[in-house]
């Protein structure tokens, strides 16, 4: 076929030839003999001088039919907004029909609570309710604005300086919402082109945090101070000829997805060695660690000038809603103009802030609080341990227990539906009520899901023997008929 | 009364991939990338005028082909897309037809041809080549052919 063509061509070409060197193509008009390669120079100029007096325009475009239009709109799929929810991730949680207080009631029953963080029992406590109905009366209900324009209240700075004088720190800032804490202060310091070297077991709070500064994140593994060292040593070497470089370790007090307590003077020698900062998130020790409830830093003997950046949430010990960033003068009025979530949220209302300032009244004014809240940390601990299919892994001192199955099912999904089995059954037939680990598809973190229970220094013997023993039961029964 | 405001005149082309072809200066510099072409070919090869004007033609046909009748949308993100189903030729002078800039690149392969076929005499195979190349070219470039793919060579999807 192509040979075809080409012989086609080389005719054509020979014939074009010819007919150029023919006699009758020598013809003389008016004394110019006329050649065929002046003949094919002639009509290319020509066409050239056509093409160049040609108008521009504007081809007109050519509407749809409205079969094309038909078809176009039948083969649109669009790309979901959300992913599809599976069945699994529907779940309908229990809903509470009084305070959430040691004891609750669900469906018009009372249960004994081991799902909030009342670490100290301060929920429904009467010195706290006075002080909120006194700053209700005072100051009314909410802020009304940022604290950058007309949402500074005057208990605000009182509780800032109150914050910062338990913790024996120069200075605090707060947060109106506790989760927005730790995502809003990691992202004020650690920007794009930063290194963060995190635990893989952190919160989601903490990863969104992580997220939202840019920074180049590497995870260690949980808890492990070998991991860590390993890493810090090869973030160092690999950055060893960055010169702007900012370079943060995040950690957890009380680890809130596994009830593990972080090694925290071991993490300041690594961290003097390998020259890195520490943010650590103390929601869940403060009021709980330590001899008077400073937190971690008590309860390691670190002073608490070794941490660089230190946040919390209120809502847990402290019985109130917001959090607080403490530290150093520099790095609390840096989150005045830089943390998001400072600048851009309306503020704690002063009602929340004044109870915070008592909560922490109250706890300096009983430290036997704290005395009680180990005591029936231990105490659950002992009444759950021995329980077949089950293992507690979290800290002896740490007030989240967290139970583990002995042997997962294969994947975290099974994990969780019998997990939630347990819990459901816990709570309808023994009138306990504990929850199950919650990871959503944006949680990154891959510890194995568990069931906590939240110790409260407001849970009494029975109660704690009541949930003891309740587990005890059901555990027997779903895995004696798992097995 | 005086003028007294400016009168802000809208960019001519917004396409980042075709606008360079508005630059000030852009014709001399094609003609001259394409006289610098012929004098290396002659200093490489040292052959005679007429061949390093055949392999100037046919180089000059394959690279304008590629680049102006075979690849389609740009190379930025910021037009998300508009120009993907479009060649350069297309795309150039936001498609509207017979241009001063359209007319001069249908113009250079002509003169190209004129150049390479006169100094080879007419003489085969390089008048073949020649003959090939300047079509195929002139052809893609008509106002006809706008946006028309021949036997879907070249279609979408």
């Amino acid at each position: 076929m192509a040979s075809a063509v080409v012989n086609f061509l080389n005719a054509t070409l020979d014939w074009v030839t010819f007919a150029s060197d023919g006699p009758s193509a020598r013809a003389v008009v008016f004394g110019v003999h006329i050649g065929g390669h002046l003949f094919i120079e002639v009509f290319l100029l020509v066409v050239i001088l056509f093409l160049l007096s040609q108008k521009s325009y504007k081809p007109p475009k050519r509407p749809l039919t409205n079969k094309e239009i038909d078809e176009l709109c039948d083969e649109w799929v669009p790309e979901p907004l959300i992913p599809s929810l599976n069945k699994e991730l529907q779940y309908e949680p229990p809903v509470l029909e009084s305070a959430a207080g040691p004891h609750t009631i669900i469906n018009g029953k009372e249960v004994v609570n081991f799902a909030s963080a009342n670490y100290l029992g301060f929920i429904g406590h009467p010195k706290l309710l006075d002080s909120c109905s006194s700053a209700l009366a005072k100051y009314g209900v909410g802020s009304c604005g940022p604290r950058g324009f007309y949402g500074t209240i005057d208990v605000h700075l009182d509780c800032e300086a109150r914050i910062a004088k338990f913790l024996g720190t120069p200075e605090s800032i707060l947060y109106s919402y506790g989760l927005s804490t730790m995502f809003s202060a990691i992202p004020a310091f650690s920007k794009k082109g930063d290194v963060i070297v995190a635990d893989e077991g952190v919160h989601w709070g903490i990863q969104n945090g992580l997220y939202l500064s840019r920074s180049t994140v590497v995870y260690f593994k949980h808890n492990d101070m070998d991991s860590l060292r390993e890493t810090l040593e090869n973030i160092t070497a690999k950055y060893k000829k960055a010169k702007n470089l900012r370079r943060y370790i995040v950690i957890e007090a009380v680890y809130q997805n596994s009830g593990e307590i972080a090694p925290l003077d071991e993490i300041i020698k690594l961290k003097e060695k390998y020259r890195f900062r520490v943010l650590l998130d103390e929601s869940n020790s403060l009021g709980v660690l330590g001899s008077s409830g400073r937190g971690l830093t008590e309860y390691c003997g670190v002073p608490v000038e070794k941490i660089d950046i230190i946040t919390a949430s209120m809502g847990h010990a402290l019985a109130t809603e917001g959090g607080f960033c403490t530290g150093s003068t520099r790095v609390i009025d840096h989150q005045r103009l830089s943390s998001s979530g400072y600048v851009f949220s309306a503020s704690l209302p002063p009602y929340l802030a004044s109870a915070a300032i008592t909560a922490i009244d109250v706890l300096e004014e009983n430290p036997n609080l704290i005395k009680k809240l180990k005591k029936n940390i231990a105490f659950l601990r002992k009444g759950l341990s021995k329980i077949p299919g089950i293992t507690i892994t979290s800290n002896p001192e740490s007030p989240i227990v967290y139970l583990r199955l002995e042997k997962s099912r294969g994947s975290m999904k099974d994990d969780l539906h019998l997990l939630e089995n347990i819990a459901e059954r816990v709570l309808k037939e023994e009138s306990v009520f504990v929850v199950v680990s919650k990871r959503s598809t944006l949680d990154k973190c891959r510890l194995p899901v568990g069931i906590r229970l939240f110790v409260s220094a407001g849970h009494s013997e029975s109660d704690l023997l009541k949930a003891s023993e309740s587990l005890k039961k059901v555990v027997a029964s779903v895995l004696g008929g798992q097995n | 009364m005086a003028k007294l405001y400016v009168k802000a005149v809208p960019p001519a082309d917004l396409n980042r991939n075709t606008d360079w072809f508005t630059y000030p200066g852009v014709w001399t510099s094609y003609i001259l990338i394409l006289f610098f072409s012929w004098i290396l070919v002659l200093s490489v090869f040292g052959c005679s005028p007429g061949i390093a004007w055949t392999i100037v033609n046919l180089a000059h046909f394959a690279v304008t082909y590629d680049f102006f009748h075979w690849k389609k949308g740009t190379p930025f993100a910021e037009d998300q897309g508009i120009y993907n189903r479009l060649t350069w030729w297309e795309q150039v002078d936001n498609g509207k037809q017979l241009t001063r800039n359209r007319k001069f690149l249908t113009v250079v392969p002509l003169v190209l041809y004129l150049i390479a076929s006169h100094t080879t005499d007419y003489q085969n195979p390089m008048f073949l080549f020649n003959t090939v190349a300047v079509i195929v070219l002139v052809v893609a470039k008509f106002p006809h052919m706008h946006k028309v793919r021949i036997f879907r060579i070249n279609a979408d999807k």
